[in-house]
């Protein structure tokens, strides 16, 4: 009976912790050993090629370019995105009559899929007849290429991107804003603080923790970055949207080279555990 | 006197913030309002009013059911039906294994509590599952689950964000009610259905709204795992709508809508428990 009673909470973890070792930790670990091995998912056939896979991709231009493209696009896009949504969080927290309209608009593109928006946006960015160079064009502006150009292909992903991203990421900002206690800003307004004052030397400090979690969140979500290009793009034109998560898929499922596909996850694997372990340092030692 | 009159600049703000919220939210709602009358437009007219722009683009001033019937007869039922299916069955399966551990985290002292934590929910909360989608596919090809049911189903069962919510729900629950029940000779598990659940409305649409959507929205691994024609889900079927009738852009547009229309209206009637479900780990 006491041994029973001792059992109980490893009884109610088991069927969701199995699941989640099974399903979870264990391909996590498997990616690290699948990449020293080729299997080809036509033959069937699976053989340790020790770092065979690593040197082929490292020798690969396409691999490099796909890793320069995935960086320029988590360099423009993950500071766009978390200075708009700052904005946005800021201005929803405003105690304006109708705000919770506002605010339930505002939640609209975080319930859509990725997929969804990528179709709508790529039609709305069509070169020929979207609906923004139908603006343009009202506007004395000439037609834009958007995903057709080599120039302006990356740029069309990061606003179908940041779409969503941004009304995500600012209900975490939000929330942060939120937990700060009013009288705290009373105090630097009666301290004679101006507005500009009182946000950068309390209400920016305050925000620092949720602004590490959504930089990290928001880096590793765009890092693997995928629907947009499968359906738009492929990658395209002239491998300008060319992101790592695009070519692992690519190079996996398109050609059946799943090897030196888990030799990109691998890289990729390490550099997502790089982004926690930076956050986690950051985040430790405040409180 | 002076103090009942604001200066100029109080009024000035508001207004400031009106202007940059409506313009957002322009950019938020045309292309939903375009895709949607689009959607109930004949196909040769669906980009008539877009280029060049008139406000007719937004409204479906050529109303036609046409795009959703074709849709509806080419199988696009069966997608809807399958999406639906998985959704529901994670909620109900997934749910109940999630917040069973989130019971156990949030309820009990045992050994390697810490650690199992630590290393099982932490860490597959913090790898993506995109990321280790291939060594899942070659598991679940192991197993014989490409283009079955549990090989969709299964792998998304258990969610370390979801029991995380459940363990911060629970550990919040007064000790004194569950030592009353307990004190009465009930067991654990009936301490959980008949004290805890019914006092656990707000984790629950939270936790159910979360693992729904998701599932409703999950692309990448039902892409990999189920290709076959039957087992394909709405995300699915609308991504691959956009190869084989790439022109026929109010069909594609219908179906984006059947996929956005759902969690919409999910999420709309709960707005603070989703916001609160999304944003639970962030704050922590």
């Amino acid at each position: 009976m006491r041994l029973n009673r001792q059992l109980i909470p490893y009884l109610f973890l088991a069927p969701a912790l199995l699941l989640l070792i099974v399903f979870n930790l264990v391909p996590t670990i498997a990616t690290l050993v699948e990449s020293t091995f080729i299997l080809s998912l036509r033959s069937g056939e699976r053989v340790f090629a020790g770092f065979a896979n690593y040197n082929r991709i490292f020798n690969d231009p396409v691999f490099w370019k796909s890793l320069q493209v995935t960086i320029v696009f988590s360099l423009l896009v993950n500071p766009i995105q978390i200075f708009l949504a700052l904005c946005l969080s800021i201005l929803i927290n405003q105690n304006l009559p109708g705000i919770g309209v506002f605010r339930s608009i505002y939640l609209l593109p975080i319930a859509v899929s990725l997929n969804v928006t990528a179709i709508v946006w790529g039609l709305m960015l069509d070169q020929n007849s979207g609906m923004i160079n139908g603006i343009l064009t009202q506007w004395g502006i000439a037609r834009q290429p958007f995903l057709h150009s080599v120039d302006q292909a990356l740029w069309s992903i990061i606003v179908i991107a940041s779409w969503i991203g941004v009304p995500l990421w600012s209900l975490f900002i939000l929330a942060g804003l939120q937990n700060i206690p009013p009288p705290v800003l009373e105090a630097a307004k009666i301290d004679g603080a101006n507005a500009w004052q009182s946000f950068t030397k309390i209400t920016l400090p305050l925000l620092r923790r949720v602004l590490a979690f959504v930089l990290v969140a928001d880096t590793v979500a765009n890092f693997l970055m995928f629907a947009p290009i499968l359906l738009l793009t492929n990658g395209g034109p002239q491998l300008s949207t060319n992101l790592i998560m695009y070519e692992t898929y690519r190079r996996g499922f398109l050609y059946g080279d799943l090897g030196a596909s888990s030799a990109m996850l691998s890289v990729m694997l390490v550099i997502v555990f790089i982004i926690i372990g930076v956050e986690l340092y950051v985040l430790r030692g405040q409180d | 006197m002076k103090k009942n009159v604001k200066p100029w600049t109080a009024y000035f703000q508001p207004a400031l913030v009106y202007i940059l919220l409506i313009l957002g939210v322009i950019i938020v709602v045309v292309p939903l309002m375009w895709a949607f009358a689009a959607s109930f437009t004949p196909n040769h007219k669906v980009f008539e009013y877009a280029y060049p722009f008139s406000w007719r683009a937004l409204f479906p001033v050529d109303f036609t059911m046409e795009a959703y019937d074709n849709l509806f007869e080419r199988g696009f039922g069966r997608a809807v039906g399958n999406s639906f299916f998985l959704a529901i069955a994670t909620v109900i399966i997934g749910g109940a294994a999630n917040a069973l551990a989130g019971f156990a985290f949030g309820r009990f002292e045992f050994r390697g509590k810490q650690f199992l934590f630590l290393t099982v929910i932490m860490l597959t909360f913090m790898v993506p599952v995109d990321l280790t989608a291939i060594p899942r596919y070659i598991l679940v090809n192991n197993f014989g689950w490409i283009n079955t049911w549990q090989g969709l189903l299964v792998p998304g069962l258990a969610n370390s964000l979801v029991i995380f919510l459940f363990r911060q729900f629970f550990a919040e629950i007064p000790q004194e009610l569950i030592d009353a029940a307990r004190v009465d000779g009930a067991s654990w598990l009936r301490v959980l259905v008949s004290i805890i659940l019914p006092i656990s409305k707000p984790v629950l649409v939270a936790a159910g709204l979360l693992m729904f959507i998701s599932q409703w929205n999950s692309f990448f691994w039902p892409l990999l795992i189920a290709p076959r024609q039957e087992m394909r889900v709405v995300q699915v079927e609308i991504s691959l709508a956009i190869g084989q009738y790439g022109t026929v852009w109010n069909e594609l547009l219908a179906g984006s809508m059947i996929a956005a229309i759902v969690p919409i209206l999910l999420v709309m009637p709960f707005q603070r428990y989703y916001v609160q479900a999304i944003t639970g780990t962030g704050l922590e």
